[in-house]
Order: C-alpha cells, then sequence, then structure tokens
C-alpha cells in the first residue's frame, strides 16, 4: 500500500503524536507495531483527531480503532473532510 | 490563526534548531508556533523537539531541571507533553513521573514509596471530587446536607494529615490541587444558589478550607483550578464523554490553559518576583503627549478614556502596596512632569512620592534603566518595563533581554492593566513585611547615597549610618524570609543553594540557621542576610551565606561571619569552613573568604564538583565584626563588646 492513501494532514498529525517520521506512517501501521502507540498515546491520538477534524468518537469505539486504516475509515464514516 | 504555510515555516525552523542544537532559536520558534497554532499537534511536535534537547535548554538558556512527581487519581497522561512544553516555554525543565492512579495515600504516606525513590523537587497533587470528599454530592443532594459541615472538616483534616505527614518527611515542593466546583446538580441552578449546602457551596467552602491548609504547610502552593476552570467556562472545562469514559478530567482544549495554570502557580515557589516596574508616561500612565497637548489636555481622570488611565494607576498603587516598585522612565520635560503630577493631582491616582526613581529626559530608555538598576542594586532580570512605543519596546528587548517588557495598547487603553495582570511577573505564594517596607527602605538608600558624598571617609560615613545588626535563629524570624532570601539573592550568594523551609528548619535544628535584621538611621531594612552553617568533626561548614544586594558593603557580611564563627567557636568547633561556588551572578563576592583572612583547603565532601573550600583556624584568630556596627541578638550582650559609635 502507498503512502498516497494518506491525507497528509492525516498523516502529519499521526507523526507528530507518535513520534515518527510522516513516511513512516502507512494505512497498515498498527498499535502492535510501535512502541509509543500505547493505550494513553492512543487517547491523545483520538483527542487530536477530534480537535483537527471537529468530530466526536463513540467511546465504545475508541480502544477498537487501533491502526491507521481503522482510524481513516472512521473519520470517513463520521464526514470528516480529510 | 496563522496560515499553514507559516506553521510549516515555524516547524522547520524548530526541527532545525533543534538540529543545531541552538535552544535559543528552538524555543522562540516554538513559542512563536503555539501562541498562534490552536493544534494541539504543534504542542506536541514541540515537547517532543524539546525532549531532544532537554540539556541545551538547561546549559543554554538556564533552565531550572525539576524532578517533578504527578500524585494523581486522574488520567494525566494526554496532558503530560502539554505541561512539558508549557514548562520549557517557562524555562523549566520537567522530567515527569506520573504516580498510579490508586496509590496517590501510599505514595504521599509511605517512606518507601515510588515517589520518594523518585527524588522530586516538585510534587503535584492532582486529585479529583471523588477522592477528597467522595461522599459530598449525595450528602448535598437535598440542600440541607445536615452531615455536610461535619464531611467538610473530615475532609480537610484528612488532607491536612496527608499533606503534613508527607511534608515531614520530604522537602520537595509541593502543588495542591483545588477542586473544580461542579456546574450543575439535580438542585438545578436556583437550589444551587440559595441553598447553603448545595454541592457547589460546598466545594467553595471546602476549597477555602484546603487553600487555608496549604498555608499552614511549608513550600505548599495551593492550585486554584476552579477559578482557571470558571475563567474558561466551567461548563465545557470538563468532558463529561471522556471523563466517563477515561477519566480525563479537563477537556482537551484547555490542556494548554490548564498546564500553563500548573506552571505558573509552581513557578511561584522556585522563581523570585520582579521587583520593578518602570512606566512610560504619555499615552500609557495618561492619555495623550504631554508635550502638545499640555497638562490640561492630557487624559487622566474619572470620565472616560481618562478612566482607563486612573485604572491603571490604581493597579500601579496596588502593586506599590504589596512592595513593587514603581519608576517612570519617559522621555518628556521633567519640569512638564510635576507640574502635571501638580494640577491634574485629582485626575491621578498616583503621586510622584509613589515612584522610587524618574527617570525624566531624553536618554535612552535602555542607559536609563540600566542606571537604575545599579542606583537600586537591582539586577535587570527585576525589572518591567511599560511602554505605548513599539520601538521602544523592541529597543529594551533586543538591548536588555532580561527586562520583561509589556506594551500598552494605544487604542484600547482599556486593556493594559488585563494584560499586566496575565503576566506572572509579581507572582508571589506570600508576601512578608520586608516586601511591603520595600519602598521606604530603597528610598532610604537614596538618601545614604546622598549622604556618602558629603562624609569623609568610608568608616566615617558608614559610622554616621548607625547601623545596628540584630542576629536571630531563622525559626523567630519569619521563615518565609529566610527562604525568601534563600530563593531570590543571587548576587551575594556564596553557594547560591535555594535551600526550602524544611531544609532551613533542619539545620536550626541540627548546626545554625542564623538571619540577621538590619536597622540604622534612615530605617528598617528588615531580615537582610542568612547563614546555614552545620559541625562536622571539628569543623563548622558553612553551607549557605548570603546577604540581600541593597545592604553589602557596609560591614554586615563581616558581621555575621564573625557571628556564625562565635557560634561555632562555642559548639566546640576549631575550624570554620566556608564554601564558595561560582555562579554567573555571585561576582562581587568570590574573594569574600580570602579577604577574611580563611585560606583554601581540600574539598569537605560536597556532591558539587565547582565548589571551592577555604578555611579559618578558630583556635588562632576569629572573624571580627566592624566597629562601626551594633550587635543585638540571641546570646548577643556578650557580644555587644563593640560599642556605639555615633558621629
Amino acid at each position: 500500500m502507498s503512502n498516497q492513501e494518506i491525507p497528509s494532514s492525516l498523516r502529519n498529525l499521526l507523526a507528530d503524536v507518535l513520534e515518527l517520521s510522516p513516511d513512516q506512517v502507512t494505512p497498515d501501521l498498527n498499535a502492535d507495531g510501535v512502541a509509543t502507540w500505547d493505550s494513553f498515546r492512543h487517547l491523545q491520538l483520538i483527542l487530536s483527531l477530534e480537535e483537527e477534524y471537529g468530530v466526536q468518537f463513540d467511546p465504545q469505539r475508541i480502544p477498537e480503532l487501533t491502526s491507521v486504516s481503522l482510524l481513516q475509515a472512521e473519520l470517513e464514516k463520521k464526514g470528516a473532510a480529510l | 490563526m496563522q496560515s499553514d504555510s507559516e506553521r510549516q515555516d515555524l516547524r522547520r525552523c524548530v526541527k532545525d534548531a533543534v538540529s543545531n542544537q541552538d535552544a535559543d532559536a528552538a524555543v522562540r520558534y516554538a513559542r512563536r508556533l503555539i501562541s498562534t497554532s490552536n493544534k494541539s499537534a504543534d504542542v506536541m511536535f514541540c515537547a517532543s523537539a524539546f525532549a531532544g534537547i532537554a540539556d541545551c535548554i538547561k546549559n543554554q538558556l538556564g533552565a531550572k531541571g525539576l524532578r517533578t512527581y504527578v500524585v494523581r487519581s486522574v488520567t494525566v497522561e494526554p496532558i503530560v507533553p502539554f505541561l512539558a512544553a508549557e514548562g520549557v516555554l517557562s524555562n523549566y525543565v520537567l522530567d515527569l513521573q506520573l504516580g498510579g492512579y490508586g496509590s496517590y495515600a501510599d505514595e504521599l504516606l509511605n517512606a518507601q514509596s515510588a515517589l520518594v525513590d523518585f527524588k522530586p523537587d516538585l510534587v503535584l497533587v492532582l486529585l479529583d471530587l471523588e477522592e477528597i470528599a467522595g461522599r459530598m454530592p449525595d450528602l448535598c443532594a437535598d440542600g440541607i446536607g445536615a452531615k455536610v459541615e461535619e464531611e467538610i472538616e473530615e475532609c480537610v483534616s484528612r488532607t491536612a494529615q496527608l499533606l503534613r505527614s508527607f511534608r515531614s518527611r520530604n522537602s520537595a515542593r509541593l502543588l495542591f490541587q483545588g477542586l473544580v466546583v461542579p456546574d450543575r446538580t439535580s438542585l438545578g441552578d436556583v437550589g444551587n444558589a440559595n441553598l447553603a449546602h448545595s454541592l457547589p457551596n460546598a466545594v467553595l467552602q471546602l476549597n477555602q478550607r484546603l487553600a487555608a491548609i496549604c498555608r499552614t504547610v511549608s513550600d505548599c502552593v495551593f492550585f486554584d483550578a476552579d477559578h482557571l476552570a470558571a475563567r474558561y467556562g466551567r461548563a465545557r472545562w470538563r468532558d463529561a464523554r471522556m471523563f466517563l469514559a477515561s477519566r480525563l478530567p479537563v477537556s482537551a482544549e484547555f490542556f494548554s490553559a490548564y498546564s500553563r495554570g500548573l506552571v505558573g502557580s509552581f513557578s511561584a515557589m522556585f522563581r523570585a518576583p520582579r521587583k520593578v516596574l518602570c512606566t512610560d508616561l504619555d499615552n500609557t500612565l495618561w492619555g495623550g503627549v504631554l508635550g502638545e497637548d499640555g497638562a490640561d489636555g492630557i487624559a487622566a481622570g474619572s470620565a472616560f478614556p481618562g478612566i482607563c488611565y486612573l485604572d491603571y494607576q490604581r493597579y500601579l498603587k496596588q502593586l506599590s502596596s504589596r512592595g513593587v516598585l514603581l519608576a517612570i522612565v519617559s522621555k518628556n520635560n521633567e519640569a512638564d512632569v510635576r507640574d502635571a503630577f501638580k494640577t491634574r493631582s485629582a485626575d491621578f491616582a498616583l503621586r510622584l512620592e509613589d515612584f522610587v526613581a524618574c527617570k525624566i529626559g531624553w536618554n535612552e530608555k535602555s542607559e536609563s534603566i540600566r542606571e537604575l538598576a545599579q542606583e537600586l542594586s537591582l539586577g535587570l532580570d527585576s525589572f518591567v518595563f511599560v511602554d505605548d512605543s513599539p520601538v521602544e519596546c523592541e529597543g529594551i528587548l533586543q538591548q536588555l533581554p532580561e527586562v520583561a517588557v509589556v506594551q500598552a495598547p494605544i487604542d484600547e487603553p482599556w486593556k493594559l492593566v488585563e494584560i499586566l495582570s496575565e503576566q506572572p511577573f509579581f507572582d508571589a505564594v506570600q508576601f512578608t513585611e520586608d516586601d511591603v517596607n520595600r519602598l521606604n527602605e530603597y528610598k532610604a538608600q537614596a538618601q545614604r547615597a546622598e549622604l556618602a558624598g558629603s562624609a569623609g571617609s568610608r568608616d566615617e560615613f558608614l559610622a554616621s549610618l548607625e547601623i545596628v545588626c540584630t542576629f536571630q535563629s531563622a525559626l523567630q524570624a519569619p521563615l518565609s524570609r529566610a527562604v525568601q532570601l534563600l530563593a531570590k539573592t543571587n548576587q551575594f550568594n556564596l553557594t547560591t543553594r535555594r535551600r526550602s523551609t524544611a531544609e532551613v528548619e533542619r539545620f536550626a535544628a541540627e548546626g545554625q540557621a542564623v538571619v540577621v535584621r538590619v536597622r540604622d538611621r534612615f530605617g528598617d531594612a528588615g531580615v537582610v542576610g542568612l547563614a546555614l552553617a552545620q559541625n562536622r568533626g571539628d569543623a563548622c561548614i558553612i553551607d549557605s551565606f548570603l546577604l540581600s544586594c541593597r545592604v553589602i558593603g557596609r560591614g554586615i557580611e563581616t558581621a555575621l561571619l564573625a557571628y556564625v564563627g562565635e557560634q561555632a567557636q562555642r559548639t566546640g568547633a576549631r575550624r570554620l569552613v566556608g564554601e564558595f561556588i561560582t555562579t554567573k551572578k555571585n561576582t562581587p563576592c568570590a574573594n569574600f573568604y580570602p579577604d577574611h583572612g580563611f585560606v583554601k583547603c581540600a574539598a569537605m565532601g560536597t556532591d558539587d564538583s565547582a565548589s571551592v573550600f577555604y578555611e579559618n583556624d578558630l583556635t588562632a584568630s576569629v572573624p571580627v565584626s566592624p566597629k562601626w556596627i551594633t550587635l543585638e541578638g540571641n546570646d548577643s550582650n556578650e557580644q555587644s563588646r563593640n560599642t556605639v559609635f555615633t558621629a
């Protein structure tokens, strides 16, 4: 999968929060594969995404959204302008 | 909000500065990025950039490293990067460690907890209503709350015990967070307002009691989280969804404001407040330009827009009454200014006598401030400069970067007081009598300078001052003053160790903790010097020795050393050992020990490799107090062999 599929605003935000370089952010990147992506960083990520795209995630869905593609899909479902 | 390209530019600048290890540039660009961007991703970007150059920030910017332990019952992890970033912007490098959710009591009370092992400089206690007063919501449900008062007492005494017991074993500075008053309850707004024991009323009362407890614990500050929440809106402060799902106490949009509040609050325990406010006159202290509009034409007094300036004057007057020195720095004709203060006095809140000094003329303002610093024996980092001219403000920023600059908004004069009060310049946890007397003391200093010009020899001059030194235990004098001196004395401070209240108490119990109070014919300078010493073997080692810069050069330092020497001798010491640690600011006292006949000696085993040690053989000689100083004190009657010397 190529990086082009991830909008740059999303990729940069993920990079900032997970302390990665933007090219490391790929759609199949997930919490198990990133040392910094623990449950607190995950919460941090969710909060930053909510702020950036003006959406609110359902607390019950939040723990399940542990990969880049899942997050992107959920954002699209919420109608976020990616 | 800035454009995205500007934002990317700033991020690139931060990144470049980090790879060049240029802490100053990194912090400068980061400050701009954070202040113009509303994005938390940018704050996290800055926090991780800062983390990569933490040592550079400490070394190049003199930022204070603080090992900070967070005792908490809520989720603060997402707030940590914000706290770290705000810390750096206020020149602190926080090494943060979070405690467990449920273990706050154990961490504070257990002598072997993770907190104790961490050896913190600072402990933040961030508990929620549930932990501090968990039963309160139910007890307050009917608003009658027969048991509410009882519950408040119990909460207060439990918290007091927690903090005091911690303090008895640990000297780390403490920040205790107050409760946020719940916005809505089942009683509704009317019930909450009118029933004495509604939950909001009970929590307000509890907060006041908790703050009072904090005042009785040394080195402890109460952080009024409710005040902050109310400023931004209690209804929005907490996001119920995130609190209930993840115990996140503050809504994400306020992470920065919350962190800034925390940093500002603990900062007052580590940093001395600024001491002097220099104000411009035209379009700052009054509206208009005196040279053009004349004394009758400038805006001041109770009608708008004059009242904006009157408000500013009143604010300055309030600062002055708690010890902040006011000075005029203005490009004007002095005679015109005097005339304006006379003819418009009914419209002014300030008199010329309220100012410790006036620099009115056509000199560069940076030059005037430099002169002022010299005349008052204060560092430039004690100054705040207020002026409406962007050119003057920029000039001071560039030439005197230590001075804090506030630009008065010329088109919106009603905002000046607000802008000024947002700044933490003058924040202090406590005020002592000496702060309040400062104005008179500095005025006396000016008179002394005048006398120095007329007296003959130095000794004659000093004798004519009729100096009286009183020595007291630091525990007898207001202890807060001793700790304040330790915190803010830079120039005449031989080791610059910022000892805490608890540490001073330890020296008092196990060795010497002496303060010197000084008065002369012009006034009472209050407690101006301090020495901490402890015997080890046959040596009495002076851990801290300092004197307020306003009394340097009058022999008071010698009198204090003589006192410490005599006490040391009395407790059986055969050697008096002094330690000197050089800093950027303490060169005035670099030769203090050699000048008093001490000779260099071997290190006495402290962890400071920068220390130089000097010793004086007490069996051969004891430092002697200057003859022009009269001594008083605890056991000083036998010491007052020095006669009163009058001119």
